[in-house]
């Protein structure tokens, strides 16, 4: 818009990209601050919560006061060995899964997003069309046909309940879509070099186009993590015992069937372990988080 | 589209094809058998009395659907469901928005601000129901700060005792529910909007400065004008995220969305259906009445907002 550019005699030249004067300006920028920091403290103040109440007894617990009196580690003591499933299980049994799935979609939305970035086939369009369509379908619209399948197949016992979980989260559209906006931005020099000296397509894509993908791997490891450590939903309808819950999971069982309803230390106990190793992965990478959330909301 | 030249073009395009093939081989049978498969796979049960050892028992049209609708608990839940819908989804897309907006001025720490509001986002929603039932409880958090800033007068007004059972109370349980969720994720729609304003050209307002408008008239005029493809992602995103109400209705009132069914939503019915009574047939009709739903409400919006999605 050349017009609007040409400069105007006699204006002042605003510097942000926002209207604004000066008088009005300095009142609206302290407003602006006491509400961002009154917001932001509502954000932290219910997890501190978690943290101080889980280093409470039961009676004290129902006190609004900030400091554990006494403080006391028996909430913790009590998690870890007395509850049914026990704090260690459900958290060995939540890192597991998370981590198996997240490898599964790294290395699965790795090499499909490449594929549908830079090899060429026919249909791969109409294809790519399906993989952008399976994010507008609901898990609970799946949840019979893919339950009766796993049950079908023997995986809805035992340890194939975990299987289950895995098969069905092993590869999500979001993983394939982020990895094959990245890979179409990569210039395409690289891989016509690998392949003059002869280098196969798998070849060029694990020794020369995989190790350049760093940031969008980042990402997809991060999100999926996330994803599968906080996921509720397809954990609740295939792992059945106990001894497989992960920590959601044996939150809710606690909550509504497990005797610990209003035993808050300790379930607090459980709440900050489900929830620390997100925030400590948030503190280290959060650049990942914001930008993969920003991704999927721009989209292609 | 050019090839590159100097390789026998026909045998080098047929290895492409096939390494292009075999590289989304395993996604690609995963999605068509779990997620393209599966709506035929549920259709079709959904017309079909059916047992979960052999499968298809006698053939029963669109009772299961006439069943559902006629059910007074599934009509709870889509009433329950729909409710939370029209009041979270406004509400959390005006706080995200007024969040954006103010984020997206040249301010101090702006950095930490939008990674502090994102946060609640990060939790398991598990996790951030429990501490909320906690917080909620009748001799929880929030009571407490009420009656220490002197606030209880005015929540009697609205007949709401002191020690108020926030989500074991039939009248309040799917509002905390509202205010929960409207916590957790105005940092995400915060991110949307910012993506959106980013991409509105600084010069449109330069201009409107020159012209002597002021942030009030540039907000009414520009600003929310020309976030419509972003207002229309928001809202698609946050009506479909409503819609499918589960962790915390289940985590919160158990099965039954207890209290009274108040916290009772069409995916917690489904649940059921599936897994309380083994009505496989009834869930996966649950299934399809819900995502007729879900997609009846994006064509709705599509309307509304009259833009072409930008994705």
């Amino acid at each position: 818009m050349p017009a609007v550019q040409a400069p105007v005699p006699g204006t002042t030249p605003i510097s942000t990209s926002r209207v604004a004067r000066p008088g009005q300006s300095r009142w609206r920028r302290r407003i602006a601050y006491v509400l961002l920091i009154g917001y932001a403290i509502l954000m932290f103040v219910p997890f501190g919560w978690s943290v101080v109440t889980s280093f409470k007894t039961l009676p004290d617990s129902v006190q609004m006061t900030f400091i554990p009196h006494p403080f006391t580690l028996q909430a913790w003591q009590y998690a870890w060995t007395q509850m049914q499933p026990p704090l260690p299980v459900l958290f060995m049994n939540s890192t597991l899964l998370a981590i198996v799935i997240t490898g599964a979609n790294v290395v699965l939305g790795s090499i499909a997003g490449y594929s549908f970035a830079r090899l060429r086939f026919p249909g791969r369009e109409l294809l790519f069309l399906v993989v952008l369509a399976t994010l507008m379908i609901p898990d609970q619209l799946r949840l019979v046909p893919v339950y009766l399948l796993m049950n079908g197949a023997g995986l809805t016992r035992g340890l194939g309940q975990y299987v289950a979980v895995v098969i069905v989260l092993a590869v999500s559209g979001t993983s394939i879509f982020l990895m094959r906006q990245f890979f179409l931005s990569m210039p395409k020099e690289l891989e016509e070099a690998a392949r003059i000296d002869g280098a196969g397509f798998f070849t060029t894509f694990t020794k020369v186009m995989l190790p350049l993908a760093g940031p969008a791997v980042a990402a997809v490891t991060i999100l999926s993590f996330q994803g599968t450590w906080n996921g509720f939903f397809w954990p609740v309808v295939f792992l059945s015992r106990p001894e497989h819950y992960t920590l959601p999971i044996g939150l809710y069982f606690f909550r509504t069937a497990g005797g610990f309803s209003n035993d808050w230390p300790p379930l607090m106990a459980v709440v900050v372990m489900a929830t620390i190793p997100i925030a400590i992965l948030y503190l280290f990478f959060q650049r990942y988080f914001v930008e993969g959330i920003a991704a999927s909301g721009v989209k292609a | 589209m050019a090839r590159a030249t100097g390789e026998s073009p026909r045998s080098s395009r047929r290895s492409e094809a096939t390494a292009g093939y075999l590289f989304i081989a395993v996604p690609m049978a995963l999605f068509l058998v779990l997620n393209i498969g599966s709506i035929f796979y549920a259709l079709y049960i959904s017309v079909w009395k059916w047992n979960i050892r052999s499968g298809p028992v006698s053939f029963l049209g669109l009772d299961n659907y006439s069943a559902a609708l006629a059910d007074p608990v599934f009509q709870t839940a889509v009433r329950n469901s729909v409710y939370y819908a029209l009041v979270w989804v406004p509400v959390t897309m005006v706080l995200g928005l007024s969040l954006a907006l103010i984020v997206n001025q040249k301010l101090r720490g702006q950095t930490f601000f939008r990674a502090a509001y994102y946060f609640p986002a990060i939790a398991s929603s598990a996790a951030i129901t429990m501490l909320w039932i906690f917080i909620m409880a009748p001799d929880g958090l929030f009571n407490d700060v009420r009656a220490a800033l002197g606030l209880n007068p005015l929540f009697e007004l609205f007949g709401i005792s002191p020690h108020q059972n926030w989500i074991g109370d039939q009248a309040t349980a799917m509002n905390t529910v509202v205010v929960l969720n409207a916590w957790t994720t105005s940092g995400t729609f915060m991110l949307f909007y910012l993506a959106s304003l980013q991409s509105i050209s600084g010069t449109v307002y330069e201009a409107a400065a020159i012209d002597g408008a002021s942030w009030w008239q540039a907000f009414w005029r520009i600003t929310m004008p020309l976030l419509r493809p972003g207002h229309f992602f928001v809202a698609t995103v946050a009506v479909i995220g409503a819609l499918q109400l589960f962790d915390q209705a289940i985590i919160g009132g158990g099965v039954n969305g207890d209290p009274n069914n108040a916290l009772m939503t069409m995916v917690l019915y489904l649940y059921n259906a599936a897994f309380r009574q083994f009505d496989f047939s009834y869930a996966a009709a649950i299934g399809i009445i819900l995502f007729v739903l879900i997609m009846s409400a994006t064509l709705i919006q599509r309307r509304l907002f009259g833009a072409a999605p930008s994705w």
